[in-house]
């Protein structure tokens, strides 16, 4: 392995860009994600994540049964939108529009 | 011994972060930031990252957030691409008779110089030929567009490293002390000693707060967000609801659940959130969704920014708020302004802390 590996395949995010965020200062699976996109592809960290913590387990010298375990998140895998939307709604999600706009006689 | 800074921030999400490097810009002062975890952790890596200007009410927010969203191009020249796009911003209605608070609207931002165009259905899908026919109208205005957070925040660090600015990571805050006129900052990794400090500790204010005996008013309120699979260009716009990123994934979501500190997403938020989807993009019935999110905004009581000293603390100074990603460049701004000129370029009095009852009753 070496700095230009690839680690991610979904993200095409190679060792280097790892390791940079290792040192300046990320620990977890997560923040490394968030920093690189790491993880972030379709798979959902299905075929990274482990390679990713023993790179975290090396560098920081610690054990890999510490380094936590990306959080996983509905769906697991790809699933069309069509099949997700639901006839019924709900209260909890709002337009953006009707929230803004004054309503009669309100003041400015 | 100890080292005294002039400065610590708790909280490097994207207020913190913009305050600490705006402050160092002068390179007059040692400046300390503090996280818990990692930057990104918290709100500012779970949002829509809309650059969100032109429904703002009342106007004066409008004002605000237009304010910041004008400084976006300059930042980008000091701390680099954060992938910002000016892209116009859509708020569809579906409905008639929302058309006249629309124009209401329009009018009464246009006092603070937001312009808001109403668009009839033809035009709005001549601008977005994707949209659902079922939409009736919608408002427009050219100010608003998108952000990537995760650069931003990054750049924000690395510009404020590069000013010498101290960051502390994965490493909570535990307690606050004034004595002799400093602050006693006690963490996880030992106590930091500071001439002044800034709360800017996004959903967790109120407990961090409590360190001083101050009752933060501020309410956490949960949002679910989808993202397809990278899709072909299919909107150009931040439509009210949406937008796609660089990358092209559509970030879906506008949901508010107040369940306290839960990152969880729920079926029942992603089945409507899909619905919402397909209402206004009905092609995205046919785009695969990759991941959902759940982020905690943090909701001052009465929805307003609260920035500005602690009216009872000498040298303590809160900013908390919804919608930092927008004011992130105004607020490191303003704060600068405070600490080194003692007054500001906008008035922060609707700002304060103390306009809220509660925090009259708590001190
Ligand atoms: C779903 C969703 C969509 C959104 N969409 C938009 C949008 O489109 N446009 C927009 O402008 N805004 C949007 N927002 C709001 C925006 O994301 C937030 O206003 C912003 O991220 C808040 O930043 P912050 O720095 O205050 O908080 P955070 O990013 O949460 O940062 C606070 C930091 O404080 C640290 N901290 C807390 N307690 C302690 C302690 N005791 N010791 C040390 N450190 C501590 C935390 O670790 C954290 O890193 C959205 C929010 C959500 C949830
Ligand atoms: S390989 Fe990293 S997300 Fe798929």
């Amino acid at each position: 392995m070496d700095e230009s590996t690839i680690i991610c395949k979904c993200e095409e995010i190679n060792l280097a860009e790892i390791e940079s965020a290792i040192q300046s200062g990320a620990h977890t699976f997560d923040d490394i994600k968030r920093i690189t996109r790491c993880g972030m592809g379709p798979c959902q960290a299905k075929i990274c994540s482990s390679l990713v913590r023993e790179i975290i387990s090396q560098s920081l010298e610690v054990s890999l049964s510490e380094i936590g375990l990306p959080r996983m998140r509905m769906p697991l895998k790809p699933t069309r939108i069509a099949a997700l939307a639901g006839k019924e709604t709900s209260s909890s999600v709002v337009s953006v529009f009707a929230e803004s706009a004054p309503k009669e006689g309100d003041e400015s | 011994m100890t080292k005294q800074y002039d400065v610590a921030v708790i909280g490097s999400g994207v207020i913190g972060s913009s305050i600490a490097y705006h402050l160092s810009e002068s390179r007059q002062k040692e400046i300390l930031v503090i996280d818990q975890a990692y930057p990104l952790s918290g709100t500012s890596g779970s949002t829509q990252a809309w650059v969100w200007v032109h429904n703002k009410t009342p106007s004066w927010y409008g004002e605000l957030s237009m304010l910041s969203a004008e400084l976006y191009p300059f930042l980008e020249r000091k701390i680099g691409d954060v992938e910002y796009k000016r892209t116009g911003g859509i708020a569809p209605f579906f409905d008639e008779s929302d058309r006249q608070s629309a124009l209401r609207l329009a009018e009464q931002q246009a006092e603070v110089g937001i312009e808001i165009e109403v668009l009839s259905r033809e035009q709005v899908l001549e601008m977005e030929p994707a949209l659902s026919p079922d939409i009736v109208g919608a408002t427009y205005s050219k100010i608003d567009g998108n952000v990537n957070p995760f650069r931003l925040v990054e750049l924000y660090i690395r510009a404020a490293k590069k000013n010498d600015v101290q960051f502390s990571f994965y490493n909570p805050v535990i307690d606050i002390r004034k004595h002799k006129g400093m602050f006693e900052v006690t963490t996880r990794k030992g106590v930091f000693i500071t001439k002044q400090l800034v709360l800017a500790a996004g959903p967790w204010s109120r407990s961090v707060g409590k360190f001083l005996g101050l009752d933060i008013p501020v309410k956490q309120v949960r949002g679910q967000v989808l993202v397809t699979e990278p899709l072909a260009p299919l909107i150009k716009h931040t439509i009210g609801g949406m937008r796609q990123a660089d990358n092209g994934e559509v970030l879906i979501g506008y949901s508010k659940e107040e369940v306290g500190y839960d990152r969880r997403t729920t079926l029942d938020i992603i089945q409507d959130t899909a619905k919402m989807a397909v209402d206004y993009l009905p092609d995205l019935a046919k785009a695969n969704i990759v991941r959902c999110f759940a982020g905690i905004r943090v909701m001052p009581n009465d929805g307003h920014p609260i920035i500005g000293p602690i009216p009872t603390i000498e040298n303590a100074y809160i900013a908390v708020m919804h919608s930092g990603i927008t004011l992130s460049p105004l607020v490191g701004t303003v704060m600068t302004e405070l600490f080194e000129y003692r007054e500001t370029s906008i008035d922060l009095e609707k700002l304060r802390l103390d306009r809220f009852k509660e925090f009259k009753i708590s001190v």
